[in-house]
């Protein structure tokens, strides 16, 4: 299986629900399947207004069934009145986030200060 | 690697590896480095094609080739005008499709507008078919399917006519690795 860490970090203000989930090496094939449960259990656990920044700094890699997921949970999180953020992806994680036209769904920006900010908007 | 410095020789790579998903990092490594090193492609290039390969291979393994089988994959380039990346499966897989299906899934998904709602269906069209100039799917003889992606440096949507006519003879051996 291909080294992945998934880490999630509570960054809440007094008015939103804030988790930063950050996600570090590569998601791929063969750990695609189980690493995304963790990120369903947060949801699970957060039906309603979750507000989710993707903390991608340290991601390496993903691949179109990481990108199935990504939009899973957008959808899910907007359903229940939250919002989702990709932060810090590197040029080829954005390049990919591109083709398949995540971007034009989910706001990508350069921090997770000016994600915290496109949240409060 | 003096065959790979002469930007006007062919080479060619063949890889077989086993049906199993726990191979396919190696491969985006072995393409990342071989793209960077061996090509003059730009390097978010390295990258494009490490996820072309990925997303041919995992289809192949999902699709194509049953556990216990392999697949094949074969890397074609000259330095300085394209890369021709194939991947082969056996047919053996329980969700197989043939050329003409997978051509019709392809069509059909590359339609402009089309939705896609599933977590899967987006790696041969949105990642393949958007980072290639040309895509063929083949039945093989002997079953099962074959894939092959040609991306050119610099005349993209040249023809592949046109490739076949200009490009030489492999003068070398092809690398063979078998994993």
């Amino acid at each position: 299986m291909t080294e992945v860490l998934i880490t999630i970090e509570e960054a809440s203000t007094p008015e939103k629900n804030i988790k930063i989930v950050h996600i570090g090496g590569q998601l791929d094939e063969s750990n695609i399947d189980e690493k995304i449960k963790e990120i369903y259990a947060l949801l699970e656990a957060n039906p309603q207004n979750l507000n989710l920044i993707f903390d991608l700094e340290n991601l390496e890699y993903m691949n179109s069934k990481s990108i199935g997921y990504l939009t899973d949970i957008y959808g899910k999180i907007t359903e229940g009145g939250g919002e989702m953020v990709i932060a810090k992806a590197r040029q080829n994680i954005a390049d990919i986030l591109q083709v398949v036209g995540l971007t034009q769904l989910i706001q990508s920006v350069e921090s997770t200060e000016a994600a915290k900010t496109a949240l409060s908007s | 690697m003096e065959n790979a410095e002469n930007k006007d020789q062919e080479v060619k790579i063949t890889i077989t590896l086993p049906t199993n998903a726990y191979f396919i990092s190696g491969i985006r490594d072995f393409t990342l480095n071989m793209v960077k090193s061996s090509t003059n492609f730009e390097e978010k290039w390295a990258y494009r094609f490490q996820s072309v390969i990925d997303e041919l291979c995992n289809n192949a393994i999902e699709y194509g080739s049953a556990p216990g089988s392999d697949i094949r994959i074969t890397f074609q380039y000259k330095k300085d005008d394209y890369l021709k990346i194939s991947v082969e499966d056996t047919g053996t897989g329980k969700n197989k499709l043939n050329a003409a299906g997978l051509q019709k899934l392809f069509n059909e998904r590359k339609t402009p507008g089309y939705a896609f709602t599933g977590i899967r269906g987006r790696g041969l069209v949105k990642i393949v078919g958007e980072w290639s100039d040309e895509i063929k799917f083949e039945d093989r003889p002997e079953g099962g399917l074959k894939i092959s992606i040609t991306k050119f440096m610099k005349d993209a949507r040249k023809s592949e006519e046109s490739l076949k006519n200009s490009a030489p003879q492999v003068q070398q051996k092809p690398a063979t690795i078998t994993i």
